[in-house]
C-alpha cells in the first residue's frame, strides 16, 4: 500500500499518454473550427463557401466537418485522456492494464481517420445526427462506431483499475476524482449502446444494401438515446474539475464531498432515459411517453442546479479565504488573473444561461416554441462549446504544463483568449436565440434563404460578429497551446505545476450505497428498460422501410 | 464500513435542494396544464404510412395534396413533403378558420414549422405528423422547411394566405 | 481521504444571493417562452 500524496506524479509514460489525447483532441479542433465560422459568416451574408468549391463542396459538408469533429471527436479525445489522468491522480496508481488503454486509444485514431475519409470527400455530408434516409458512405458509420468502441475500452481499463485499487484499499472511500471519471465512463457506456445498436442494426446493414429499407423513426429514437446524455459527457469532466481542481486553483476547498458524489451517482441514474425531449415534435412517439421523459429531463437537471450551489461556494470559499468581504467582494477577490481559473469561470457564467435554455428545451409544450430553430444550436453552443470547450480550453492551460514541464507561453495571451471566447459566445448565441424565437430555422443557410424577413438581419449580423471574434479566439488558443508544447520555457525545479485536487470543506464520511457502482447500475439500467422499452417495442414490430437517398 | 448510511448535507445546500425542486415541480405543472387541459399539445398521431406509395397510391391523400372544407371555417390539409418543395406551395382560407395539417414525407426526413404558430413538426417518411391551429388573424404565414433535406433546403418553404 | 478534519465556520451567504439572480433569471426567461407558447393558441 503506498502512502497518499499531494504531490502525486504521473509518470512520464502516462504523461506522454494523456498528451497523444490532447494531440488527437487539438487536431481535430483545429479542422473542424475552420468552418464554424463559415456558418456564421454566411449567415451575416458573407459566404466564403463559393471560394472553397475545388475542396470543400457546400454549406452542409462544412457543417457535418464542424459537428463531428469539433463535438464528437474533440470532446471525446480531449474527456478520454483528461479522465486518465484523474483516475491515475486520484487513485495514485498506474493503470491497472495500460495496453488496454493504449488498445482503445488507437482505435480511436483510427476511428477518426477512416470517419475523415468519406467526410472531406463529401460521401457522408449528413450533419453529425446522420438522420437517415439520407445515407452516407459506410465508411462513416464505421469510423464513427470505432470512436465509440475506443472509448469504451478506455473506460474498461479506467473500471478494471478502480476494482484493483479496491482491493489494495479496503475499507477505503474511492478519492472523488477518480470514482467521478469511472461514473462518467459507466454513464456514457450505457448512453451509446443507443447509438451502437443503431449503426449496427439499421444502419450498416441498410448502407451494405443487406436490407432495401429501415424505420427511420426507431433510427431516431435509437439516435436520441445516445444524443441527449452525450451533453452530460461533454459536462461531467468539466463538473469534475468545476468541483474538485477549481476552488484549489482559486485557493479553495470542495465546498461538499458528498453532495458532488450524489451529484454524480444521480447523473448516472437520470442521464439516459431522456431522449424523447429531442422527440417532442417527432409523429412516431406516443405523447405520454413524451411527458414522461420531460420529467425525466427535469430530474436531470436537478442533479445540475445542485452542481452550481456547491461549485459557486467552493468558489465563494476560495474567494473569502483570499480577502473578499461583502456579498460580493469574493467574487472579485479570486484570481482574475489566472487563464486557467478565468476560462472555468466564465464558462461556468455562460452555463447559467445554457442551463435555463435547456430546461425551455425539456418543457414539453414550451419546446414547439424553439424546436429545430436557431435557438436549438444557440443553446448548445453554451453547453458543447462552453460550459465543456472553455473549461476544457482552462483546464489545457495547466495541464500541458503539467505534462511537458514547460511553462504556458504568455499567460496574458491566454487571458484574452478566454474573455474573446466568453464576448464572441455571448454575442453568437444570444444573436442565435433571438432568431430562433422569430423562427429561424437551424442547420440552414440563412443566407440565401428565400423566405428571411428583413427584421432577422441584425441578428444575423450578429451571428457573423460573433462567429468571427470565437475564430480569432479558437485559432488563438491552439497557438498558445501548440508554443507551450512545443517552444515554451522549461519549467525549473520551483514552478513544476502540480495537479489541482481541492481538499474538501466538509468532510463527512461517505456510506456504503454511495461507494459502489451495483445499486446505482442497476437502477440506471432499469430506469432505461423502463422508459423505453414499450416505444421501442412498438417501433420494432409496426416498421416501416425507407430505402437511403444521396441529396447533397 | 460502519459509516450512517445517510449523508451529512449543508442547511444552506439543503434549502437550495428545496428550492430547485420546487421551482421544476411548478413548470412541470404548468407544461401539464397547457398540454393536458388546455390543448397545448404536441404532434403525435402515430398514424404510418408506405413511403414509397404515399405519393402515387390512389387510396393515399396525399396522391392528391391540398385543402379538403370538413365544414364551414374548418379545414383539414394534407401536405406532402418532397425534395425540396412542400405540395402545395400556397393554401388560402378565411381568417377564423380551424386548419388540421397533416404532413409526411416520401423522401428524407423534413422539418415542417408555420411561423407565427405553435405548428412545429418533424416529417418522417413512413409517419403522419399532425396539429391544428386556429388562424384568427389574416395576413400571410410561411411555412418552411427546418430539418436539413440536401442542397436545396434552404429554399424549401410555402405559405397560407389567410384572408380577411 | 482525510477522515475528519475540524470543520471551519463558513456561510455561503453571496452563494446564495448568486442563485437568487439565477432563479429570477430563470423564471422570467422561461415564463417569456411559455408566454409566447400560450399567445400562439392551441394546437387542438
Amino acid at each position: 500500500m503506498t502512502i497518499a500524496t499531494a504531490n502525486y506524479d504521473l509518470t512520464p509514460q502516462e504523461k506522454k499518454f494523456v498528451g497523444w489525447h490532447l494531440i488527437l483532441a487539438i487536431s481535430a479542433l483545429s479542422v473542424g473550427s475552420l468552418f464554424g465560422p463559415l456558418q456564421a459568416f454566411e449567415h451575416a451574408g458573407w459566404d466564403l463557401y463559393p471560394y472553397l468549391q475545388p475542396v470543400f463542396k457546400s454549406y452542409y459538408q462544412g457543417l457535418t466537418i464542424h459537428g463531428v469533429l469539433n463535438a464528437l471527436v474533440w470532446t471525446t479525445a480531449f474527456i478520454t485522456g483528461f479522465l486518465t489522468l484523474t483516475t491515475i491522480r486520484g487513485l495514485q496508481r498506474s493503470l491497472r492494464y495500460p495496453k488496454l488503454n493504449y488498445t482503445g486509444f488507437w482505435v480511436m485514431v483510427v476511428g477518426v481517420l477512416v470517419t475523415a475519409v468519406p467526410l472531406l470527400a463529401n460521401n457522408a455530408s449528413v450533419l453529425y445526427t446522420f438522420y437517415p434516409p439520407m445515407k452516407a458512405d459506410w465508411l462513416f458509420y464505421v469510423g464513427l462506431t470505432l470512436v465509440v468502441i475506443g472509448s469504451w475500452i478506455e473506460g474498461y481499463g479506467f473500471y478494471f483499475t478502480m476494482a484493483a485499487w479496491r482491493k489494495e484499499h479496503p475499507g477505503e472511500t474511492y478519492p472523488f476524482i477518480a470514482l467521478a471519471s469511472s461514473v462518467t465512463m459507466a454513464m456514457w457506456q450505457i448512453a451509446t449502446l443507443g447509438v451502437a445498436i443503431e449503426i449496427l442494426t439499421l444502419l450498416l446493414p441498410w448502407a451494405w444494401g443487406m436490407v432495401g429499407g429501415i424505420d427511420i423513426q426507431l433510427a431516431r429514437t435509437y439516435f436520441w438515446f445516445t444524443g441527449h446524455p452525450l451533453v452530460y459527457f461533454w459536462l461531467l469532466p468539466a463538473y469534475l474539475s468545476w468541483y474538485a481542481m477549481l476552488p484549489k486553483q482559486a485557493g479553495g476547498k470542495l465546498f461538499s464531498d458528498s453532495m458532488a458524489r450524489l451529484v454524480f451517482w444521480l447523473f448516472l441514474l437520470t442521464s439516459v432515459p431522456v431522449g424523447f425531449h429531442h422527440q417532442y415534435v417527432d409523429p412516431g412517439v406516443p405523447d405520454s411517453w413524451k411527458f414522461i421523459h420531460s420529467i425525466l429531463t427535469y430530474s436531470v437537471a436537478f442533479p445540475s442546479m445542485l452542481t452550481a450551489f456547491t461549485v459557486i461556494a467552493g468558489l465563494e470559499y476560495a474567494g473569502r479565504k483570499r480577502g473578499g468581504k461583502g456579498l460580493f467582494g469574493w467574487i472579485k477577490a479570486l484570481p482574475w488573473d489566472d487563464p486557467s481559473v478565468v476560462s472555468q469561470l466564465l464558462a461556468g457564467i455562460l452555463f447559467f444561461f445554457g442551463g435555463i435554455g435547456g430546461i425551455t428545451n425539456a418543457s414539453y409544450n414550451v419546446n414547439l416554441v424553439i424546436h429545430n430553430t436557431a435557438w436549438v444550436p444557440g443553446h448548445f453552443h453554451l453547453t458543447v462549446s462552453s460550459a465543456a470547450t472553455l473549461s476544457f480550453m482552462g483546464i489545457t492551460y495547466w495541464l500541458v504544463p503539467y505534462l511537458t514541464g514547460r511553462k504556458l507561453w504568455k499567460p496574458k495571451w491566454a487571458l484574452i483568449q478566454a474573455w474573446m471566447w466568453f464576448i464572441g459566445m455571448l454575442i453568437f448565441s444570444n444573436a442565435m436565440h433571438v432568431l430562433g424565437l422569430l423562427g429561424a430555422p437551424r442547420r440552414t443557410p440563412l443566407g440565401e434563404a428565400p423566405y428571411v424577413p428583413a427584421e432577422w438581419n441584425g441578428h444575423l449580423l450578429r451571428v457573423g460578429i460573433g462567429g468571427a471574434i470565437l475564430f480569432v479566439a479558437v485559432y488563438l488558443y491552439i497557438f498558445i497551446i501548440a508554443k507551450t508544447a512545443f517552444g515554451g520555457e522549461k519549467a525549473s525545479e520551483s514552478e513544476q505545476v502540480t495537479i489541482p485536487v481541492a481538499e474538501p470543506l466538509h468532510a463527512s464520511p461517505i456510506p456504503a450505497w454511495m461507494d459502489t457502482f451495483k445499486p446505482w447500475l442497476i437502477g440506471a439500467v432499469l430506469l432505461v428498460v423502463i422508459a423505453y422499452a414499450p416505444v421501442l417495442i412498438d417501433l420494432i414490430t409496426h416498421a416501416v422501410g425507407s430505402p437511403g437517398f444521396r441529396v447533397w | 464500513m460502519t459509516t450512517k448510511p445517510i449523508i451529512e448535507i449543508d442547511p444552506y445546500e439543503k434549502t437550495w435542494m428545496r428550492i430547485s425542486l420546487g421551482l421544476l415541480v411548478v413548470f412541470i405543472i404548468m407544461v401539464g396544464v397547457a398540454g393536458y387541459a388546455l390543448g397545448f399539445q404536441l404532434p403525435a398521431s402515430e398514424t404510418r404510412v408506405n413511403p414509397q406509395t404515399v405519393a402515387t397510391d390512389p387510396n393515399s391523400p396525399w396522391s392528391n395534396p391540398g385543402l379538403r372544407e370538413l365544414a364551414p371555417g374548418k379545414y383539414e390539409v394534407y401536405i406532402l413533403a418532397q425534395i425540396w418543395l412542400f405540395n402545395p406551395r400556397e393554401i388560402t382560407v378565411p381568417v377564423g378558420s380551424t386548419v388540421t395539417f397533416y404532413v409526411t414525407s416520401k423522401d428524407v426526413q423534413h422539418g415542417f414549422k408555420i411561423q407565427d404558430t405553435n405548428i412545429n413538426m418533424q416529417i418522417i417518411p413512413g409517419y403522419v405528423s399532425t396539429l391544428t391551429h386556429v388562424f384568427d388573424k389574416p395576413g400571410e404565414y410561411p411555412y418552411i422547411c427546418t430539418e436539413y433535406c440536401g442542397s436545396g433546403h434552404a429554399a424549401m418553404f410555402g405559405k397560407i394566405i389567410v384572408e380577411p | 481521504m482525510p477522515k475528519k478534519q475540524p470543520e471551519e465556520p463558513f456561510e455561503p451567504k453571496g452563494t446564495i444571493v448568486v442563485m437568487a439572480i439565477f432563479v429570477v433569471t430563470l423564471i422570467v426567461l422561461w415564463g417569456s417562452v411559455y408566454y409566447i407558447l400560450i399567445s400562439r393558441g392551441v394546437t387542438l
